[in-house]
């Protein structure tokens, strides 16, 4: 069933809905897509979907009961279901407890959920740095491949084998 | 410091109290290891934990997450066998720098510890290094803790109460013994038994 809907609170099965905020589409739970989907408003899947999904100027929320195997471009996206495939997001991806996840997120920001079910390659935008803020040290850009440096083996506290 | 805490009904300084558990010189030597290069790709097999993949995906060029933890938790809950687990860890041969192992191979029976090991020093690459934790007898318990990185090297342990895993307390010794394909690179000693380990292959 398709619905619209401008409530905030009354998404069926999902933990996200807090996060949704005005017209938004939901794809329930009997329905089966197999293509691409596109979009100017907020979509909640709580279906399945297989393909593409380009809404990139808003939120695409799967819900608890969906499951989903696309490409995904959006500006945010939750997941409380499954999704395979790939997210790119130019904002924030949330990753609820109940969600299992396998795939690629390129996003400027993330929150993970402990109990989440993940399998994933997590690329966020990084904010230039001059310096390590941990260590103090500039970073450093010699070429890949086995480290030249010796480890530093002479720590306070330490025991060495 | 903070005295570490075992006992979940305690105050202790993993319920986000201000005070760390302890501070890691192990992982600060990891990272500073393998961001000596290019295009770092790091995996962690831990337990999902938000805090660590902000800090470790801010680190490195691609932060590769498989937590092993809650694989293996499902496992034993459907009564399959453990080995099924390692399906997941499919990656290519030589695909990372660095492998943070946690505490994975306290949970897990030599046989299956063996299949652990033999996968990490497959999927690292020549020079890349696995972290390692043992907790220890007098720290250990069978509650799953998460380690939590903060800054500084701070790490504070919160229990992950989904996980419900059997717990395998290895010396120091039987880590050597178990990580006999890798070069022990450096060890710390955080509490009696509690230990960190940084192996590297060569």
């Amino acid at each position: 069933m398709l619905k619209r809907s401008r409530k905030e609170n009354d998404e069926p099965g999902t933990s996200a809905s807090p996060d949704i905020i005005g017209d938004k589409t939901i794809i329930g739970d009997q329905i089966y897509i197999e293509g691409t989907i596109r979009g100017d408003e907020d979509l909640l899947i709580e279906g399945k979907i297989k393909g593409n999904i380009e809404m990139k100027a808003h939120h695409l929320t799967v819900g608890s009961k969906g499951r989903v195997e696309a490409e995904v471009h959006a500006a945010n996206v939750t997941i409380s279901g499954a999704l395979v495939g790939n997210i790119n997001a130019t904002g924030k991806v949330k990753i609820t407890k109940e969600a299992d996840f396998n795939g690629e997120i390129k996003a400027k920001s993330i929150s993970v959920e402990d109990g989440a079910y993940l399998k994933a390659v997590i690329e966020l935008e990084r904010e230039p740095m001059k310096k390590d803020v941990f260590s103090g040290k500039p970073e450093d850009k010699t070429p890949s491949g086995p480290a030249k440096d010796p480890l530093i083996l002479a720590d306070k506290g330490s025991k060495e084998n | 410091m903070a005295a570490f805490a075992a006992d979940r009904n305690q105050k202790g300084p993993y319920q986000d109290s201000g005070t760390a558990d302890y501070t890691s010189n192990a992982l600060k030597l990891f990272m500073e290891h393998i961001q000596r290069q290019q295009q770092v790709r790091l995996l962690d097999v831990g337990p999902v934990c938000q805090e660590n993949i902000r800090f470790f995906a801010g680190k490195v060029w691609k932060h590769y997450v498989c937590d092993m933890f809650i694989r293996l938790d499902r496992c034993i809950r459907k009564g399959s066998p453990v080995h099924q687990v390692w399906q997941d860890l499919d990656y290519e041969p030589e695909s990372f720098h660095g492998i943070l192992v946690w505490e994975l191979a306290d949970r897990l029976d030599d046989r299956d510890v063996n299949r652990l090991i033999t996968l990490c020093h497959s999927m690292l690459k020549h020079g890349g290094m696995a972290l390692v934790m043992v907790m220890g007898d007098q720290i250990a318990s069978s509650e799953t803790k998460s380690f939590v990185v903060r800054q500084n090297w701070q790490i504070y342990l919160r229990p992950q109460p989904h996980l419900n895993l059997p717990l395998r307390s290895r010396q120091n010794r039987d880590v050597l013994s178990m990580m006999t394909p890798f070069i022990p690179a450096k060890s710390f000693i955080c509490r009696p038994g509690f230990m960190e380990f940084l192996f590297r292959r060569e």
